[in-house]
Parts: structure tokens; sequence; C-alpha cells
């Protein structure tokens, strides 16, 4: 560019050079050693004093199950204090932004649902470099490694994968299959879509995966109109649809019935719309998943660790179950859901924690 | 809240244009008629009242530090957007540009392992050769601003994920170039000189600000500002005396891609990854810096400060409602009622002070 004149600029001109020098300076200057710490190794921290703030990646039905979860967390394990706080609207800078706010206001625990799991781990590494206590709670980091003290949430490949062997065997082992999936670039779509290609890889050809529809976990209103199109489009070459996400699932339920084609449908979850699919046999079956055994055990976990125990093995990544329910079993798989979540807190005891 | 360019200023000549006029209240009015000194004012309320209903809004590590690594994003996509808003254009592929900037520097670093700086360098290129292609469309087709990077958003967003998917590594780049980890966690006080250390603010905070420097140094003083804001308050008559219009929208464009790219840059050292998300949540916050801060929608005149002061308004705002436990339904209700107060202050004042001007 080309300077026509000078003198306004000389205070602004006056400004940049100062700030060059003082990152010059400072690049030059020693830097103090790091005195920060991971905080596995606890804090030892009475019940009483530790407060856990449990933080959703955002709005979402899946995480209504931990506010009563983390209350029964409170009462049952005589916590300082809980919190669920959903306002980081599905935006990792602004998750950021919460769960430096928590800190600041005494939180000392922390069981995250991460929005991006390729960029919560150094959120992670951030938090226990000032000595909090993090857990992944409901979704694990990208990648083998996990920066939280341990992630307890849904194998999501398995989940998927038990989810299209379902729809397979309802198609009655052969046809043409759709996958309603979430968020094309987080890594555990990426996961559910190699979940469902597994099972479909191993039919040999006799099932048939014609589209993969991502993106359309948003809001329920999205989910519809994407469902409205596909069965307008593909409607009667479709002989099973897959969902691995929530609002994709609770659209192709109601679209199904209300076409009345002979489509088989597999959900994920257990909203209320769901469940009546399957005892009206509109839905064929649903994958369910344990979000108060994640909030509740991964409270009690996150206790025992600020309180001074450790992790035998930092970073595991403990499965908090999935379920496949049909028409069979769908007035009695909370029973089963509930005694997974008793065992899971054993195995903390048992298998993962390590306490003096 | 701020001064428009007058139509017929654009025959005036070039170094007589109204940036100064978009920076400075009319001549007449007091010193408190400045909007750019109110939106100071209001961020200082602010900042008194959230700290006194919370003493945690002053916490160095767990508040002060992460503000202003936000701040340092959301001014450079607040210029990002400045640089378009100069010509009265809109660019709303700039969370895209972000995005595939983020991509091609994620890539030379998984890749080529270049250094930091050097891979910055690619994604700044990247973005500028972006913007500049939205520039060039723009001038060639004559088709409205807000129609091309629309569409040209659209079409980002396609390639962004298809890139990640076959040429990257999934969904994001695992690698971490030395001195990122560095820039993320790193403030000046970290570094001593003897017992003499140095404040605490971010290693990112200075980049931030020499882009603001500069970019207020190109639209004060240089040629190619003054004949960028000439074209945005009246190109008919930029062209007529001699400004190549259509040069001087590719290279707004192009200034507005660079930007782009320089705030996924920072995003991506302040998040940890380069990722292909980089970017989803600019484009609310590339209009809400410039806009609060003066600049004007229709072209013409800039402020880099005023953009500074928007961009820090929003951040002190969304920081301490949150460290109030606003939920997630309250939350947006109350950023915005807090920003239409805000200002509606910042009139009341200005025709306050034009009252008192006129009556003087």
């Amino acid at each position: 560019m080309r300077i026509t004149r000078f003198p306004r600029g000389q205070r602004a001109l006056g400004i940049s050079v100062a700030v060059l020098t003082l990152a010059m300076v400072a690049t030059g200057c020693a830097r103090k050693s790091n005195a920060q710490g991971s905080s596995t190794s606890g804090n030892g921290l009475a019940p009483a004093s530790v407060k856990i703030a449990y933080v959703p990646g955002g709005p979402h039905p899946y995480f209504q199950p931990w506010k009563t979860a983390m209350n029964q967390a409170k009462q049952d394990f005589s916590l300082g204090g809980v919190t669920f706080n959903e306002t980081s609207g599905w935006d990792q800078t602004k998750q950021n932004n919460v769960l430096q706010s928590l800190a600041a206001q005494g939180y000392n625990a922390f069981g995250v649902f991460g929005v991006s799991p390729d960029n919560i781990n150094s959120t992670f590494q951030q938090l226990e470099g000032k000595h909090l206590t993090v857990a992944s709670l409901g979704s694990c980091p990208a990648g083998n490694t996990d920066a939280a003290s341990f992630c307890l949430a849904t194998d999501v490949q398995t989940a998927a994968y038990r989810a299209a062997v379902a729809a397979i065997q309802a198609m009655g082992g052969s046809g043409n299959l759709v996958h309603l999936t979430g968020n094309k670039t987080d890594s555990n779509t990426q996961r559910r879509i190699a979940g469902v290609q597994k099972a479909v890889d191993e039919t040999g050809g006799k099932v048939k995966l014609i589209q993969t529809i991502t993106d359309i976990d948003t809001d329920l209103q999205t989910a519809q109109k994407a469902v409205a199109d596909l069965l307008g489009a593909k409607g009667k070459q479709i002989n099973g649809i897959v969902n691995t996400a929530y609002n994709p699932a609770v659209a192709s339920a109601s679209a199904v019935k209300q076409s009345g084609l002979p489509i088989k449908v597999i959900a994920i979850d257990d909203d209320p719309t769901i469940l009546s699919g399957i005892k009206d046999g509109s839905v064929a079956a649903t994958v369910v998943q344990n979000p108060v055994g994640q909030a509740y055990v991964g409270g009690y976990a996150l206790m025992k660790l600020a309180g001074g125990c450790t992790m035998k093995t930092p970073g595991q990544t403990i499965d908090s179950g999935s379920f496949v329910v049909t028409k069979s079993d769908v007035a009695t798989y909370d029973t089963k859901r509930q005694d997974e979540t008793k065992q899971l807190k054993t195995d903390f005891d048992s298998k993962y924690l390590s306490c003096k | 809240m701020n001064v428009p360019m007058q139509q017929s200023d654009a025959t005036v000549p070039t170094d007589e244009l109204a940036t100064e006029s978009a920076q400075r209240p009319p001549r007449g009015l007091p010193f408190w008629a400045n909007p750019r000194l109110g939106l100071l004012a209001v961020i200082v309320v602010l900042v008194l009242v959230f700290s006194s209903l919370r003493s945690s809004f002053l916490n160095t590590d767990l508040t002060l530090v992460p503000m202003q690594q936000d701040l340092s994003v959301f001014l450079v996509v607040g210029l990002a957007q400045l640089a378009v808003l100069s010509l009265g254009h809109m660019n709303l592929a700039v969370p895209r540009m972000a995005a595939i900037s983020a991509f091609a520097m994620g890539w030379c670093y998984q890749h080529l392992s270049v250094p930091l700086w050097l891979g910055l360098v690619a994604g700044l290129i990247v973005g500028a050769a972006v913007g500049a292609l939205a520039g060039w469309i723009i001038s060639a087709t004559g088709v409205n601003s807000f129609v091309v990077t629309l569409a040209l958003d659209f079409a980002l967003v396609g390639l962004v994920s298809l890139l990640y998917s076959h040429i990257g590594d999934g969904v994001a780049f695992a690698a971490h170039p030395a001195g990122m980890n560095t820039l993320r966690n790193d403030t000046f006080s970290d570094y001593c000189a003897g017992n003499v250390c140095g404040p605490p603010v971010p290693l990112i905070v200075p980049i931030a600000l020499l882009a603001a420097v500069l970019v207020a140094l190109l639209f004060r003083l240089s040629r190619v500002g003054r004949e960028i804001l000439m074209t945005g308050s009246n190109a008919r008559a930029a062209r007529l005396s001699g400004i190549p219009v259509s040069r001087r929208v590719v290279q707004a464009h192009a200034l507005s891609g660079t930007l782009a790219a320089l705030a996924g840059f920072l995003l991506a050292i302040n998040s940890g990854a380069f990722s292909a998300d980089i970017g989803n949540s600019f484009l609310l916050p590339s209009f809400l810096g410039p806009v609060l801060g003066g600049t004007l929608l229709s072209g013409g005149a800039v402020s880099v400060l005023g953009t500074i002061f928007g961009a820090a308004l929003t951040e002190v705002i969304r920081t301490g409602l949150n460290l109030l436990n606003f939920s997630v339904q309250d939350l947006n209700i109350y950023i915005g009622l807090v920003l239409l107060v805000a200002l509606s202050l910042d009139r009341v004042r200005h025709v306050l002070a034009e009252r008192r001007g006129s009556r003087a």
C-alpha cells in the first residue's frame, strides 16, 4: 500500500512498535518454570468440599436425565454442590468460557460432554493445569488419548453396530438400508458411520446401504424435513432405517408410521414417542443409552478422584452401556440399565480407581 | 452513533475523506459525544456491575485471560467483516474462509511439518485468494455481495467437509507444531527479566492488536484504504474520480479473506486443533463488533477502535452473564437486551450532544 501522509498515524504507529517490542522483549526473557501439574493425583478434598459441574455440549433431550442423576449423586455422596450448565450452545469456544466461569465460581470437578471431540483434550489439559478434576461424560475425545481422568460414555461405534444388526435382522437379512445421523464433522459421527458400515459389510452384499444422511440432528424440524424428503424420493425402495441420533429417530418413527410404508425403523434412546412406537409395532427396536449412569457414576468417580484417589489407567475409556430394546423387553429394560449403573459403580471401586 | 460520509465528500480530495469523521464527533459537539467514548463508558459500567456482583469476574486466570483470548479472535473476525463493510458490502463467507484457511494450515503442519509461522502464511494466502475470488465475482458480475458470499459460503461448507474426508485426517488434524501450545497457554506474566514479569496478557493478543493497527493504518493513511472507503461511499463518483473501483473491491475482499484466515488461526490456537468446525460461530460476531463500534453497513466509514470496543462489549456481557449463572434460555434474551440498552443509551447520548451543540 502507498502511504500518503503520516502525521495522524504517529500514535498508532507508536502503539504497534510498542506491541512488537513487548513481544520481542517477552520472548527474550526467561520463562518461569511451569509449576502446574496434573490433577489426576487428586486434591485430597472431603466430599462436602467437592462441587461438581455437569456441562453438556448444549441443550439436548439426551442430557435431561443428568439433572435427576446429579441431584441423586449429591444426596447419596454428600457432595458440596452440583450444577448443570447447558449454555455452551454446541460451540466449543462458548463451552470453554462456561467451564472457566464455573471454575471461577468455585466448582472444582467437571463432567464434560465436549462439543468438539477433536479440540476437547486441550480444554481438559487447561482445566487440569489449574488443579481441577475432569471427566469426559457421554462423549470421548477423538483419537486414542483422553486428557481427562476418564471417559464414561456410550461406545458409539458398538452402539451403531448393534442398531444396524437389529435393523438387518428386522429386515429379514436383506434389502436397502438408510442411516440417519448427526454432524458429519464430529468424529463420533464418523465412528457411528463405521459401526453401521461394519454391520452392512457382514451381510456379504445382501444388505445395501443406499444413503447416509448427516447433519440432521440440529433440531426436530430439520430432521422431520429430511425424513419427509427421503420418504418422498425413495420411500418404496427402503426396507430399513437405522438412526444413530436422537432427532432423526423421533422424526423417522412418526413419519414412517404416518406413511404406512413397510419400513423397519431402528431408533435410538427412549423418548416417549419412540417407546410408544415400539409398543404399537411401528418401531422395530431402539438402542437405549445410559445417561443416568454416566452422570451418577461419573459424579461418584469425580468425588473419589478429587478426594485423592487416582485412576489406575489415566484417561481410560469406560463403556456406560447400550441396550437393544424390542417389544418383548420394553417394559423391563430400565431394570437392566439400573443394574448396569450399579455394576459400573462397583467396577470403579474394584477395577478403575486406586485409593489409599 | 456514527457520522456517515456525505455523498458530496466523494468529490473532495482523497486526504479529506471521512475515516476521521467516523472516528470523531461533528465539530462543535462536546468530547463525550464521541461514540467510541460512549461504548467504552458502557463497558466500564458493565465491568463495575459484574465485578461487584461476582468478584470472580476479576479472577486473572479463570476470567480475564480467557476473555482476552476470545476477544483476540472476535476482534479479528470483526475486522474481517469491517474490511468489506468499508465498501458497503457483506461477507457471509467469513466463517468458511476461516475454515478453509485453517484446513490449509493444518494440512501444512500435518503433512509438510512446516513451522508455525510458515503454515500461518500459507493459510493467509489461501484466505486472501478465496476473498479475492469473491471480490472478483462481485465486481465482474455486478451481483450483490450478499448473494455471492452466501453462495460461496454454501460451496465452501461442502468443500471443507470433502477436503477433511478425502485429503485430511477425518475431521481434524492432530499436528501440534512447535510453539502452538506456548502461544495457547502462556501469558507475558510467564516471562520474567529478573523479578520483573510481564502483564497477564496472552501471547496471542499482540497478534490481534497488530492486525487491528495495520487495518487502521490502511484505512487512515494509505491511498488504497481511502480509495476503498470512497468506493464504498459512492462507487460511481469514485470511478469518475479515476479510482480503479473493481481492483479496490477485489483488494477489500482479499483483505477480508486474509483476516478471516488469521481469525481461524487464532481460534485453532485457542481451541487446540485445526478442525472442520473452525469458523462455525463467526458469522454473528463478525457483524456485531464493527456495527456496535460505529462502522456503517452502507459503507464509506469504518472504525477499528469501535470494533475493538464492540467486540469487548459482547465479550464482557457474555462472561458476566455466564458468571451470574443465567440459563440457556435467559442468556440470549439478556445478551440481546443489554446490547439494545447499550445502543439506545449511546444514541440518546449522541442526540443530547447534537442538541447541545446546535444550541451553542
